[in-house]
């Protein structure tokens, strides 16, 4: 590990956007010099790892931001908030795939350290990535190539990403974030905004360096979920029965009305270089008639383009598979 | 001294009870002194720098950087490492690893390149980073299928072996079944990193080291720095798990020798997670071929059993991948064939049952294939073929063998009659029901192990032994032997171990020690009882010691158990036998496997401890559940610079099972004392894992009907 200076914010009699501001003053001098650490489960390791070694860590777990709030139907959690405070909230209880996104996510050690904020931006797994003697790597180093492409690429994404970066985005919370139309409250230099939480992430496609849309210095200071007026669950694929990230994953909120899917929508997990919005299954089901048959035919149309190395072929038909479990289970649709 | 056995057999119940470890308390208080706890307080700190290249020569280790960041004090390196001898392992001829830094040459990636030793370790960690090493680089050769790999055809494990004529087995067949294997790499990943610490005192070296053979590692550090064997003392009471890990003295240990020498300071070093994947040894894969023939009545008429595995390209590892299968079943026409090829690799070494855990899954799961194919009950196949006597060892008898008391008991106890045979025939929802089995017939290991006995003045004992409690018990069952023979409460013996200037041992590894440390100290007990003037028959209590000690400090006396000679006692050593029956439930669509019941039925001889007994087995069962379903140390083939990088040298990456992929484990000991010694005991560390992957895979095709002939089995295979 390399030297760097340790500051705490923690000055919880100061309104919070004074002390984001004395943050986000510091990180817009030198971007990659600068790094929050919340729970750290994520900033520690690849500090540790080399992979990332910033000058200055500004360590935001003590923000006043550690309050769950429901208002107007919208679940509103603070940025360090952790995982198991927030599985454990009442309001969460019955939001099964809220719920079950959190409590199948790593371990209960882990949850107790881990923010929410951290959870929906921690980095890729992808060991070639964490590995800074791997000198390919475009999400490092742009333009050096891709490692994992020949490699050891099982854990690797088929959506969103090309022959230039295939890394998962690994979040479980954000598959089910992006199922529930989720936003994020954004606090920065250039003041406050508020995203979709499916617009946040950039795809490997499109960018394999970076990582989500933050600026400079800006933090996530909340987290909103609209809570569903639908029945939703989260089904995990993994070799390892606990403690370990998703090979595939399904997020799915619906509702149906006299067998009609009145409200359909999906987050696809361990697929995508982004927590996956399944917009092409949504089309095909949206105000049809639910049926295994048309599972089936969403879950088809959402994988079609998926793409493959040798590592990942057997992905797109388990996490078809995966997508049709969930539908079923969550319709109770049987037939 | 040495002795034959003459002891005589326990009678008293100390022995076989489930006495609570004597060293549990300090370990779940935190209190117990593991060999890094040992280290001098001003110890320097020194961490290694592992090539990023896999085959090659280092041209430079520019160290300048290293040296003038803060706190460094030195940087070692081929250029200036001190020069020692490669030793060979205490037990056998085989090349011990390669001390680091003798010559420039790079043999695997993350072999050691530099070491730099520093005040604290993230000075030092730091400073490994601005250690700037050239090379020039050789294409390796890491896939164990390239044909540029040279082969050692020549049995350098001592695993080959004939019997009868193949062709004719064969020919006498009227099914012949022929399959291909491949398990892959498995790390050992003991919890606890290893770690040396090294003390020089003028010539003589005092050595803290993470081992499961003190005594081994003594030897070789003497024979490395060419100074007497008394001049080297290496301590370890305890250790963080080894699973044989800690069988060899790994370069490490070497590095903080060389680094103390240079900087005249004691230096620890302490390996990091990823090097813990190639500086310590593992379960290396292979690549098996078996084939059977039987007869309709499901006769055994031939067995081959031929398997390819790696080593690295200068080093040595016996991993005897077919034992089992020479000695398993009643089978008059055998071929049994290990070749090596020596790939850019980490040295392999032993992991938890080295060879045994890998060939019985092969052929385990070809006489599973065989009973489909047969239309014959796969226990009843097992039964059939038994081996009455070791086919492996002149047809011996056994000196003990309840195998079909285990395959019987483990039968009823899993509910075999509920199985309906059919594959894919048993379905819960979406879940697809299986029940599989496989038998275990473990090799025979005894190596001498000396023990000494001290009887105090105050009637209490003291027991010697350089042997390692590798979390397995050892403390507690010598504690039990002892007390049980001189009568003795158990809080009235002492016993001290993991020290290399106590009485020599073997290694806490190959299921060996507590055979050979157990029948040593009842040796040793008996000597003293006689040297007392005492009936070595009657356990005379702590009064009557106390009166024979008389006005001495105290008596004692050291006896060597040595390997019994079978021609000799007309019987051939058995080790551990098992039968493992397991319960699976795979998901239709999704190809998840979770275990369900696992049953586990053992004959290991005279049970010492119940509860350390069980808890080998459960353990070993939980290694087999990875071995089936999970671990998998992972590396690159593709050519390219990441050629031979391990890509999951991280505990996140490599799955261990955890709690949720355990079921309750079900354990139960048959059989008696074995009659070779007086004791009784056979080794129950490795039985344990063996089978587990074979029952587990042999569960999965009855419960969809495919095969896997491939480990670990991952849901992406059952598709
Ligand atoms: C062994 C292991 C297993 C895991 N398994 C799973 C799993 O199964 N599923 C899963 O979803 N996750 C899993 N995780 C990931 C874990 O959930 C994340 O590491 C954790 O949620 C990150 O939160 P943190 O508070 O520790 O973040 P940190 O490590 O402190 O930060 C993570 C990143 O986000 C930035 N950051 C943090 N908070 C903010 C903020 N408010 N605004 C702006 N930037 C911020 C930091 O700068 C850093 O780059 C696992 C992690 C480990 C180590
Ligand atoms: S997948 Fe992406 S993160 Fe991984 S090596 Fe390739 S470019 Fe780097």
């Amino acid at each position: 590990m390399h030297p760097f200076t340790y500051t705490r914010v923690d000055d919880v009699a100061a309104a919070s956007a004074a002390v984001t501001t004395d943050v986000v003053a510091r990180a817009v001098q030198t971007p990659d010099d600068v790094a929050f650490i919340a729970g750290g489960t994520t900033q520690l390791d690849l500090m540790r790892d080399g992979v990332w070694s910033p000058g200055s860590l500004v360590d935001i777990s003590r923000l006043p931001l550690t309050d769950v709030q429901v208002h107007d139907g919208v679940l509103v959690v603070g940025a360090t908030v952790t995982m198991a405070a927030l599985a454990r909230h009442a309001a969460v209880r019955d939001v099964a795939v809220l719920r079950d996104s959190l409590l199948l996510a790593a371990s209960p050690q882990l949850r107790e350290m881990a923010t929410i904020g951290g959870n929906v931006l921690q980095r890729t797994r992808c060991r070639y990535f964490r590995d800074p003697t791997v000198t390919q790597c475009n999400k490092r180093e742009p333009g050096s190539g891709c490692a994992a492409i020949e490699g050891t690429a099982r854990t690797h994404a088929v959506l969103g990403v090309d022959a230039g970066c295939i890394a998962v985005h690994a979040s479980d919370l954000a598959v089910a974030l992006v199922a529930l139309d989720a936003r994020v409250r954004l606090s920065g230099p250039g003041g406050t905004r508020t995203l979709p939480v499916a617009e946040l992430h950039v795809r490997a496609d499109q960018d394999p360096s970076r990582d989500n849309v933050l600026a400079a210095g800006e933090l996530i200071t909340h987290l909103e979920v609209p809570l569903p007026e639908a029945r939703s669950g989260y089904l995990k694929v993994r070799d390892r029965a606990s403690y370990e990230f998703a090979l595939t994953s399904a997020a799915v909120v619906a509702r149906v009305e006299d067998g009609v899917l009145e409200h359909i929508a999906i987050g696809l997990g361990g697929v995508g270089s982004v927590p996956w919005r399944a917009t092409r299954a949504e089309a095909v089901l949206r105000g049809q008639r639910a049926s295994l048959a048309l599972f089936e035919e969403a879950a088809t149309a959402e994988l079609a383009d998926a793409f493959t190395v040798p590592g990942t072929d057997f992905k797109p038909e388990l996490a078809r598979r995966t997508l049709v479990r969930q539908l079923r289970d969550v319709t109770e649709v049987t037939a | 001294m040495t002795t034959t056995p003459t002891a005589p057999a326990s009678t008293t119940p100390v022995i076989g009870a489930g006495i609570t470890r004597v060293d549990g308390p300090l370990k779940v208080t935190g209190a117990v002194s593991y060999a890094d706890d040992l280290a001098p307080r001003d110890a320097l700190v020194g961490v290694l720098v592992g090539a990023t290249i896999t085959s090659g020569t280092v041209t430079l280790v520019d160290a300048s950087d290293a040296l003038a960041a803060p706190g460094v004090v030195a940087v070692l390196s081929h250029h200036d490492a001190p020069s020692v001898v490669r030793p060979n392992e205490a037990s056998a001829d085989d090349r011990a690893p390669r001390p680091p830094f003798q010559d420039p040459v790079v043999r695997f990636r993350g072999d050691y390149v530099a070491l730099v030793v520093a005040q604290t370790r993230e000075e030092a960690e730091h400073a490994a980073t601005l250690v700037h090493v050239s090379y020039d680089v050789d294409e390796p050769v890491v896939d164990i299928n390239d044909p540029r790999a040279p082969r050692e055809t020549d049995d350098p494990a001592g695993a080959d072996s004939v019997r009868g004529d193949l062709a004719r087995g064969l020919a006498e067949a009227d099914v012949v079944i022929e399959a291909d294997f491949v398990t892959g790499d498995n790390t050992n990943n003991p919890l606890g990193l290893f770690a040396a610490c090294a003390e020089w005192d003028g010539e003589a070296l005092h050595m803290w080291a993470t081992t499961q053979w003190p005594s081994n590692v003594a030897d070789c550090l003497a024979e490395a720095w060419g100074i007497p064997r008394e001049d080297v003392r290496v301590e370890c009471p305890y250790l963080g798990g080894g699973f044989g890990s800690g069988l060899r003295p790994w370069p490490y240990i070497h590095a903080a020798a060389m680094a103390a020498r240079t900087v005249g300071r004691p230096v620890r070093v302490v390996l990091s997670r990823p090097q813990m994947f190639t500086g310590v040894g593992h379960r290396p894969e292979t690549v098996q071929h078996v084939r059977l023939g039987a007869r309709r009545d499901g006769t055994l008429t031939a067995v081959e059993h031929t398997a390819t595995i790696p080593v690295a390209v200068d080093d040595d590892n016996p991993e005897n991948v077919v034992s089992g299968t020479r000695q398993g079943y009643a089978v008059e026409h055998l071929r049994a064939d290990v070749d090596q090829v020596r790939l850019h690799v980490s040295p392999p070494g032993s992991m938890r049952a080295p060879g045994e855990a890998q060939g019985n899954f092969a052929l385990e799961t070809a006489l599973d294939e065989l009973a489909v194919e047969l239309g014959i009950d796969p226990v009843e196949l097992r039964m059939r073929n038994e081996a009455v006597t070791n086919p492996d060892q002149g047809d011996l008898p056994w000196s003990s063998k309840a195998l079909d008391e285990c395959l019987r008991r483990g039968a009823e106890l899993i509910g075999w009659d509920e199985r309906d045979p059919a594959p894919r025939s048993m379905r819960e929802g979406d879940q697809l029901v299986g029940y599989g089995m496989a038998a275990v017939s473990f090799f025979y290991f005894q190596q001498p192990c000396t023990v000494r006995v001290v009887v105090r003045r105050d009637g209490t004992a003291a027991v010697h032994c350089a042997a390692m409690d590798i979390g397995t018990g050892t403390y507690t069952i010598v504690t039990q032997v002892v007390a049980d023979r001189l009568g003795l409460e158990v809080g009235d013996v002492e016993v001290v171990l993991g020290d290399s200037s106590l009485p020599p041992s073997p290694p806490a590894g190959g299921s060996g020690l507590a055979t050979a440390i157990s029948n040593a100290t009842a040796l040793a007990v008996a000597q003293v009882l006689d040297d007392l003037g005492l009936d070595p028959r009657a356990a005379p209590g702590r009064d009557a010691l106390a009166g024979a000690v008389g006005g001495r400090d105290d008596v004692s006396a050291e006896a060597t158990a040595d390997q019994p000679d079978p021609d000799q006692l007309g019987m051939s050593p058995s080790g551990a036998f098992g039968a493992k029956f397991a319960k699976v439930r795979v998901d239709a669509d999704l190809g998840l496997v979770r275990v369900e019941r696992l049953v586990s039925v053992i004959d290991c001889g005279q049970v010492l401890n119940e509860r350390t007994a069980r808890s080998q087995v459960v353990g070993g069962t939980v290694g087999g559940i990875g071995h089936a379903l999970l671990e998998h140390t992972v590396t690159d083939l593709h050519a390219g610079p990441q050629t031979g990088r391990i890509t999951n040298a991280h505990l996140a990456d490599y799955l261990m099972a955890v709690n949720a992929d355990v079921p309750d484990l079900e354990v139960e000991f048959v059989g008696g004392p074995d009659r070779l010694n007086p004791v009784g005991v056979k080794g129950v560390g490795e039985v344990g894992l063996c089978g587990v992957a074979a029952a587990i895979g042999n569960a999965v095709f009855h419960a969809t009907g495919r095969r896997v002939r491939r480990l670990p089995i991952t849901p992406d295979l059952l598709l």
